[in-house]
């Protein structure tokens, strides 16, 4: 049959490597590679994303965050951050689905500070009403420094 | 102020009218014009920047979410996918970083970016894949073609 415009479909043809190849390849080639170079630390400065406080932070070690709300911890507590979303160095990188195991990826903070935040001026105003209020927020702020990020070699 | 007996207190007045029109003035220091001298100007003009900073608060999620947004589409393109065909295809492969984490990974780690779009990009094609099914005919369906008998 002569082949004309509607023989094969307008989209690419794309075939996809048969799965069952694809998990050995992955389960023997990948993870050992990976699982290697972790063990032997061959990898340079890790950062790391992290669920914490309701929001996600892109962190490395040694740096600080601030948090807008009070954490019941007290000042100079060392903190481990479990919800570990993904954890990147330059060769490889760990993307949980969502989160990544807690005997993969250990992440540890230390409380710095905690204080308030500059006084914001909360005002409303509706004009020819007569009405305005002024209100002054400080909200209490926490400070943390990530002291390390660290990953075991406990791929499978 | 002290004022030690009710005929005394219904004759004071004012002292500290310097210092009440300083804490207005004090935040008009930086405006144009004279409103940043005038006290009766410098009312009105504060009271508005302090109602606009109110609402730009919650304006500001809005417009650093479109930010997000943007850098995102600008460098899954660079990578070959669309916008809504990557973030979609994350949420389908269960990875549920934000907008900001992600437009984060684009500026300052290009090649984990690239992996993300990869596996974005993998998981599109198994959804077609999934979707189009065998290429046979459905069953219980008269077939396209008239037999004529």
């Amino acid at each position: 049959v002569a082949k004309t415009s509607l023989t094969s479909p307008p989209w690419p043809e794309v075939k996809l490597p048969d799965p069952v190849e694809e998990a050995k390849y992955h389960a023997a080639e990948v993870v050992r590679k990976v699982n290697g170079l972790i063990s032997a630390g061959e990898y340079g400065r890790l950062f790391a994303v992290v669920h914490f406080a309701s929001k996600q932070w892109k962190i490395t070690s040694e740096d600080l965050i601030m948090m807008d709300n009070v954490l019941e911890a007290e000042c100079g507590d060392r903190i481990r951050m479990e919800k570990v979303l993904l954890v990147g160095a330059d060769d490889f990188t760990l993307i949980g689905r969502p989160l990544l195991g807690k005997d993969l990826v250990r992440v540890e903070a230390t409380v710095i500070e905690k204080t308030e935040s500059w006084p914001k001026v909360n005002m409303r105003f509706w004009r020819r009403h007569n009405f305005q209020r002024k209100k002054i927020i400080a909200n209490p702020q926490t400070i943390l420094r990530i002291n390390t990020i660290e990953i075991y070699p406990c791929l499978s | 102020m002290v004022v030690l007996s009710a005929a005394r207190w219904v004759r004071s007045r004012l002292s500290d009218r310097f210092w009440r029109v300083q804490e207005v003035l004090k935040y008009a220091r930086h405006f144009r014009g004279r409103k940043n001298r005038c006290y009766a100007l410098a009312v009105r003009s504060v009271r508005r920047a302090f109602v606009r900073s109110t609402k730009a608060r919650k304006e500001k999620k809005r417009f650093l979410r479109a930010l997000w947004i943007t850098r995102i589409e600008a460098a899954s393109l660079e990578h070959g996918l669309k916008y809504p065909a990557f973030i979609s295809n994350l949420l389908k492969s269960q990875v549920e970083l934000n907008r900001k984490v992600l437009a984060d990974l684009a500026i300052y780690e290009p090649k984990t970016f690239k992996s993300l779009a990869a596996l974005a990009q993998r998981r599109r094609q198994e959804g077609f894949l999934a979707a189009l099914g065998d290429g046979k005919e459905p069953e219980g369906i008269f077939s396209r073609i008239v037999h004529h008998h």
